[in-house]
């Protein structure tokens, strides 16, 4: 059946398999639109580097009034990311804009790898050592880069 | 009840759970008891049946008086914040059923595409789904009177309805951006106007103030007019028109935190 969330889902994987965004990739499951797997590849000149982070997206009927459900699947050591995956960024709560898009959600998370924002902190340990001890932060995250390939 | 045990132990503040989830799903909850009970856009109903929500109150029974003097009929909305902007969308397009020289105008005169939008940072690709179901609900208005049932229909279907308020947000959103040395003075705070946009108009279920009404009304050249119904001493319900000394094509009841759509009695 063809709702006005799905058939916006359908044009959101068009456009993400016709002009890709460098360094994420993502595609409904097989037997059901709502439910997306996305790979968010870790920046450049990041402790992230070289990592392939997994992640489903959910998104409901209300979709795109509403933010969909993004979360890490992969292993996550990040300021802004819960330890069930959970992601805290504007742009999926209080600034969702129904013009945003899966290749926006995307893009913008994956900056959030690169600039996290340790003031609202959904990992305190993760908000701490990078703002004192960047080195131990680093050594976290990359040990999360190692588990990114196993996974 | 048994389970209160339970409920406080759910309760209980653990850090380790994602405390936004907990707030999202308690939102969702209360939205779907207000989803289930109010439609998106009621029925006409007299305007008498404002006083008997305020039976023991004199202020407001005052008010009312003095409304049914002026309008005679009101239409409900859900307020689930969209509330102006579903509002003004039905009100006015309802308004051009029965008048084709001003819908044809308004159709032309580019009234209805958002000058600059890609230029204004709006992505193109989600613009333009919103600007084509947008067009496909003003359409309709063009089958004349008959097309009145449809036109409810359509915007008590979420689908087509929010996509409207939607893209009426993004032509709200522009005009703040467009004109935004003059939008600056009404924004409190340090915010610019670009993150009010993007905080306070563009994501859906914000509610509206003045500035929104203006921007809106003014993008679009339509004139509304919001009777105020507050606890304020006059025994009359004090109207504001947006754009100031415009020619009024919607009007609008506004009680604290909500508007319906009011009916005036010439016409």
């Amino acid at each position: 059946m063809s709702t006005p969330a799905r058939r916006r889902l359908m044009r959101d994987f068009k456009r993400l398999q016709e002009d890709p965004p460098t360094g994420v990739s993502g595609a409904p499951t097989d037997n059901n639109i709502m439910i997306w797997n996305a790979v968010i590849f870790g920046p450049h000149d990041t402790p992230f580097e070289d990592g392939t982070f997994k992640l489903t997206i959910e998104f409901t009927e209300e979709y795109p009034n509403k933010p969909p459900t993004v979360r890490f699947v992969s292993k996550m050591f990040h300021p802004n990311v819960y330890a069930d995956g959970g992601i805290c960024l504007d742009i999926l709560q209080n600034r969702w804009s129904p013009t945003y898009d899966v290749s926006a959600i995307l893009t913008s998370i994956q900056s959030l790898l690169s600039d996290p924002n340790p003031n609202s902190p959904a990992n305190s340990m993760a908000a701490q050592l990078y703002k004192e001890n960047r080195r131990e932060y680093e050594k976290r995250v990359k040990a999360c880069v190692e588990q990114s390939f196993v996974d | 009840m048994s389970d209160s045990t339970e409920t406080d132990e759910n309760n209980k503040y653990n850090p380790g759970e994602n405390q936004d989830d907990l707030i999202l799903q308690q939102h969702r909850k209360i939205e779907k008891e207000i989803s289930e009970s109010i439609a998106l856009i009621g029925n006409k109903e007299a305007l008498s049946s404002l006083e008997s929500e305020y039976s023991d109150d004199d202020i407001y029974r005052q008010k009312v008086q003095d409304l049914s003097n002026k309008y005679k009929s009101v239409r409900r909305t859900r307020p689930d914040g969209n509330c102006f902007f579903r509002a003004f969308a039905f009100a006015y397009l309802e308004s051009l059923l029965d008048n084709q020289q001003e819908f044809a105008k308004f159709k032309d005169t580019k009234n209805c595409s958002i000058r600059g939008g890609v230029n204004l940072g709006f992505p193109q690709f989600t613009l333009e789904d919103f600007h084509d179901t947008f067009m496909e609900v003003v359409n309709v208005v063009g089958n004349g009177p008959s097309a009145c049932d449809e036109l409810y229909k359509l915007f008590n279907n979420s689908g087509y309805s929010d996509y409207v308020v939607v893209y009426l947000r993004l032509i709200a959103s522009g005009q703040l951006q467009k004109e935004a040395e003059f939008y600056q003075n009404f924004i409190e705070g340090c915010r610019s106007v670009l993150d009010f946009c993007h905080q306070e108009v563009e994501p859906m279920f914000k509610e509206s103030d003045h500035i929104h009404i203006i921007a809106l009304s003014s993008a679009l050249n339509v004139g509304v007019r919001v009777r105020y119904m507050d606890r304020g001493d006059s025994s009359e319900v004090i109207a504001h028109d947006f754009p100031e000394g415009s020619k009024v094509a919607v009007h609008l009841l506004y009680r604290p935190g909500h508007y319906d759509i009011l009916y005036p009695s010439t016409s």
